[in-house]
């Protein structure tokens, strides 16, 4: 067993490596058009096969990834925050492999990989070791009801990336008016709020590669059931230097980074969230390492980073992204009922012995199904084709995020994943 | 505003209509002005049945819930409502508290003055709340006005179609083709008819024009759809029925029988087993911690047969069901459900097997059955006989320090027994046995045993004991319940409904999304060919089956080129 497991994380780093060959082949793609000695459109054609190539492969790894570790760990791969979001990353890739087949539509890829880079390096932060199912987890709707939700949420995700080209390709740098400036910043702002993701990134493996810790004691009240208050102490650790300290604390070890020897606030008592403070200090790190990364293109690209993106989009027509963003919306929409409400609720039925309880991942499951609700029904209107529907798009795609980290993040619930 | 409704072919169409709905010519003023813009294909331009000329009260209502964008407004406002009922903790899941004064002060305590504004405002129960509510009836009453509202004029448009269109329609469809014919006239269309026969379209030819049409069906995906979300909605509101709905909790301890209250159904905890992962199986964060594997109650259900109501004698129960029952597997008997909550480690006894011993001659007389629940009154040893003449289950003393007991629980039980036999005053004499192992019970026993000894009412001659209390580590002679066991009970009757509204639904969807109406129009005049075609999802589709029939024929044609929005933009 051992030996599949590890057999399984390796192919994983095979299967990171080729979705990064894969993205740099589609920027060359992309962006080497109009590199001399050659016909832009066969370059194009060549290098977005190849990339396309990596890809499919590297999806193929992907899935031994996934298949050897269900096999090692004795059950599906899909019971905690690492599993989960690296089953949707695999998702996310067969939606882009499904999309494609019918849109043969390459900047497609070139947004989709370093999202579902991400979304996987993401993953290698939580813990990766298999754990053993704890008894409402033992039950075969966890195989049902998480694969289908995340397939539907993949759908949504490359209806995100290609509303998201659509965006960038529009975005019109001549205009001064108030709504082309909004439209410029907003555009602008999504791209920064993706390489805070990668900030995020960044910093936690830079300080876990530079074996970073501080612990602080915390002391937590919770009321029990006889309505008695009950202080308990517990440890804290935390991989980044500490700015937030945890609500109610005191330090225990502190590893001083760049002069810093005490955390400078604390967190507030209203996050009550599992280790609220430690994640909010993870937001605020990730705020930094990202606002830095995103200086250092800026400063390599010498203009807005829409703007440098732009120009390379200039033969691809928005009305085909329109339409890639809203079918892949529309595919989704009915595996996402499925997956994520109705198995979700025969799951709580069996499970929980109550189909719906208000439980806050299921208000947001339900928020982000009224969303895409929404978006379907503005949609008939003419008025919310286009540019509109692709903010919707853009948007919808942050509810399924939050849906997914934020409620784990923000607020205690029946799902509580571990998390940093 | 009065329309002139009658079209140039003759038509007389009703008010509200946008393409004429025999010829298809544009009758909306917006459209006619402007001769390049896309029509608007929506319900195929029909008038809707919320347009009339002069709406009634009754029709005003109906025209406001007949909106899609008020339903799309409903939405938005549900799902923001929906979002602040998850910023902090509901009282529902709050479960020790009860009084209205508790949650206030509860949630002034945990989230200060946010939280006192959060609970005044009743969002610390926004799911229960009269506006949340509301706002689901209307959502569920726009979902019905809505889908007849449109559904009726759409099946009566889709089901009279004009082969021959109006020029003006064909050419500002989605997809358009323009071009001179070349062939032979009818050959052509002979072929182009078979072509996309060949793709499953239905064709109806009227000399020198085409319609070609297929996946029809996939234009009721979205009506079915709402049908299945209303049956859903009737269905979790008949969940307030009360016959309809059951919802308690049940504890027992291990070989404990309650009756399930409401009902003729009583439940045994036989056996509550725990599991914990051992450490090899755990991952390393884990390990030393203690990671439930399983936990399960082994129960039975009883049916009462017989003398279910008199509470002086003991019901007649027949065993009808045996389930272990687990978080992901209830134990179920005629829509009755009992699920495992959850558990608390709490120790309980049942009973004890002691021994009477003669301290004088060192003989043991006999042992017996002590149950904590209920205790028989008699106890027959050989020759001697005990008496229980008191039981505390929970043994405390009062304030004047007399015996007494401070629950129904057996947390520390004590008997108080007579023995009467050869060799004893005619009165008998008088113990007591403290059932727990324990050194203050243990000492409460000498302690009284030594007060009775003194006023004569026992010699000190006997004792009652449990022989070898502990046997490898394992109690002995003693039986206890080492669980709590939680139990769920349910019956909700409106469950099926709920699941054959979310089945609608599926279907409904699935028709709507994964299948496409396309239409293609086609018309012949002289020699000039014009062709449109329509389709609600997936025009990049469209375009592929017309450009494949096309080229098939020998007009070759690039599918990007049908695209009207290039030609209008």
């Amino acid at each position: 067993m051992k030996w599949w497991l590890d057999f399984s994380s390796d192919a994983f780093i095979v299967a990171f490596f080729l979705y990064c060959a894969s993205f740099i082949s589609y920027a060359i793609a992309v962006g080497g058009k109009k590199w001399s000695n050659r016909k832009p459109a066969e370059h194009a054609a060549r290098w977005g096969k190849i990339a396309f190539v990596l890809a499919a492969i590297g999806w193929l790894a992907h899935l031994t990834f996934f298949f050897t570790r269900w096999y090692g760990g004795g059950h599906i791969p899909t019971s905690n925050m690492y599993e989960f979001m690296t089953f949707l990353g695999m998702a996310i890739m067969f939606a882009f492999i499904v999309i494609y087949a019918i849109y043969r539509n390459m900047m497609l890829g070139a947004f989709t990989l370093p999202l579902v880079i991400i979304i996987i390096a993401y993953a290698s932060v939580f813990p990766s070791e298999v754990q053993p199912l704890i008894p409402p987890l033992q039950s075969i709707w966890l195989k049902i009801h998480v694969t289908m939700a995340a397939a539907g949420e993949a759908f949504f995700a490359i209806g995100f990336a290609a509303a998201l080209v659509q965006l960038i390709r529009v975005v019109d740098f001549t205009r001064t008016d108030k709504a082309g400036r909004r439209a410029q910043f907003w555009t602008e702002f999504s791209l920064y709020v993706i390489i805070v993701l990668v900030g995020f990134i960044v910093a936690v493996f830079a300080f876990r590669g530079a074996g970073y810790e501080a612990k602080f004691t915390q002391e937590t009240v919770t009321i029990d059931d006889a309505g008695n208050a009950l202080t308990s102490v517990g440890e804290v650790k935390y991989t980044l230097p500490p700015l937030v300290a945890p609500y109610n604390s005191e330090t225990e070890s502190f590893q001083s980074f760049m002069g810093i020897k005490k955390p400078l606030v604390e967190a507030p008592s209203w996050m009550n969230g599992v280790n609220a403070g430690r994640k909010l200090n993870t937001v605020v790190w990730s705020i930094i390492a990202g606002s830095l990364l995103y200086g250092l293109l800026r400063l390599i690209a010498r203009k807005k980073l829409t703007a440098a993106i732009n120009p390379h989009l200039s033969d691809i027509d928005p009305d085909d992204l329109e339409e890639i963003s809203y079918r892949a919306i529309a595919i989704g929409f009915p595996v996402f009922t499925l997956g994520a409400l109705i198995f979700a609720m025969i799951w709580a039925e069996i499970a929980w012995s109550r189909f719906w309880g208000w439980d806050p991942k299921e208000v947001w499951a339900l928020i982000t199904w009224l969303f895409y609700s929404a978006y379907l029904h503005l949609r008939l209107s003419r008025g919310w084709q286009g540019t509109r529907s692709a903010w919707l798009a853009v948007i919808g795609f942050l509810v399924v995020m939050f849906t997914l980290v934020g409620v784990n993040l923000v607020i205690a619930g029946l799902h509580s994943y571990a998390g940093v | 505003m009065f329309q002139n409704t009658k079209c140039e072919c003759g038509h007389q169409n009703p008010v509200g209509t946008v393409l004429c709905e025999s010829c298809g010519k544009p009758l909306d003023e917006a459209l006619l002005k402007d001769e390049n813009a896309l029509l608007e294909m929506r319900y195929d331009g029909v008038a809707r049945r919320s347009q009339k000329a002069n709406p009634h009260f009754v029709d005003r209502i109906w025209n406001f819930f007949s909106s899609v964008k008020i339903a799309v407004y409903l939405i938005v406002i549900t799902l923001i409502g929906a979002a602040f009922g998850t910023i902090l903790q509901q009282e529902s899941t709050i479960i020790n508290l009860t009084e209205r004064s508790e949650f206030a002060s509860y949630y002034k305590e945990q989230h200060g003055t946010f939280g006192v504004i959060y609970h005044a405002l009743g969002l610390s129960r926004t799911y229960e709340s009269w506006w949340f509510i509301g706002l689901l009836v209307m959502i569920g009453t726009s979902l019905v006005v809505c889908s007849l509202d449109r559904v009726l004029p759409l099946y009566r448009a889709l089901s009279k179609q004009q082969v021959r269109k109006h020029l003006q329609f064909i050419n500002r469809q989605h997809v358009v083709y323009s071009g001179e014919l070349t062939q032979n006239k009818q050959e052509w269309l002979d072929r182009f008819a078979k072509e996309l026969k060949r793709k499953r379209y239905r064709v109806w030819r009227e000399d020198g024009a085409l319609l070609a049409e297929k996946n029809r069906f996939s234009r009721w995906g979205p009506y079915i759809n709402h049908i299945g979300l209303i049956v859903f909605l009737l269905a979790v509101l008949g969940r307030s029925i009360p016959a309809w709905h059951m919802d308690q909790y049940l504890t027992l301890y291990e070989g404990e029988t309650r009756q399930i209250p409401g009902t003729n159904y009583y439940l045994k905890n036989d056996k509550f087993t725990i599991d914990y992962y051992s450490d090899e199986e755990l991952a390393s964060n884990q390990k030393g911690t203690k990671v439930v594997k399983l936990y399960e109650t082994k129960a039975r259900l009883y049916e009462c047969t017989d003398v279910c109501d008199d509470p002086t004698r003991e019901p007649v129960l027949t065993e009808v069901k045996q389930h272990d029952i687990r978080v992901n597997s209830a134990l179920a008997y005629k829509g009755l459900k009992v699920y495992q909550n959850s558990f608390q480690e709490k120790v309980r006894f049942i009973s004890v097997h002691p021994t009477l011993k003669d301290k004088v001659s060192g003989t043991d007389i006999g042992s017996f059955d002590l149950k904590m629940n209920q205790p028989a009154e008699e106890y027959k040893l050989g020759e001697y006989a005990l008496r229980l003449i008191d039981y505390y289950p929970d043994f405390g003393l009062d304030e004047q320090t007399r015996p007494m007991t401070k629950s129904r629980d057996p947390n520390n039980p004590a008997f108080v027994f007579r023995i009467a036999g050869p060799g004893i005053q005619d009165q008998g004499e008088v113990y007591v046995y403290f059932a727990m192992p324990s050194e203050k019970s243990k000492y409460y026993e000498t302690i009284l045993n030594e007060s009775f000894k003194q006023r004569g009412d026992n010699s000190g001659r006997f004792s009652i004991q449990v022989d070898n209390p502990i046997v490898d580590g394992q109690m002995n002679n003693i039986e206890y319940s080492a669980f709590t066991t939680y139990l769920n009970i349910r019956m909700d009757r409106a469950m099926p409904y709920v699941w054959v509204g979310a089945a609608i639904s599926m279907i409904g969807l699935i028709m709507g999304f994964y299948w496409q109406h396309r239409r293609i129009w086609l018309r012949i005049d002289g020699d000039k060919l014009a062709l449109g075609g329509h389709t609600n999802k997936n025009t990049y589709g469209l375009r592929a089956d017309v450009a494949g029939a096309l080229g098939k024929t020998g007009i070759a044609v690039d599918p990007k080129t049908l695209d009207n929005r290039r030609n209008v933009r």
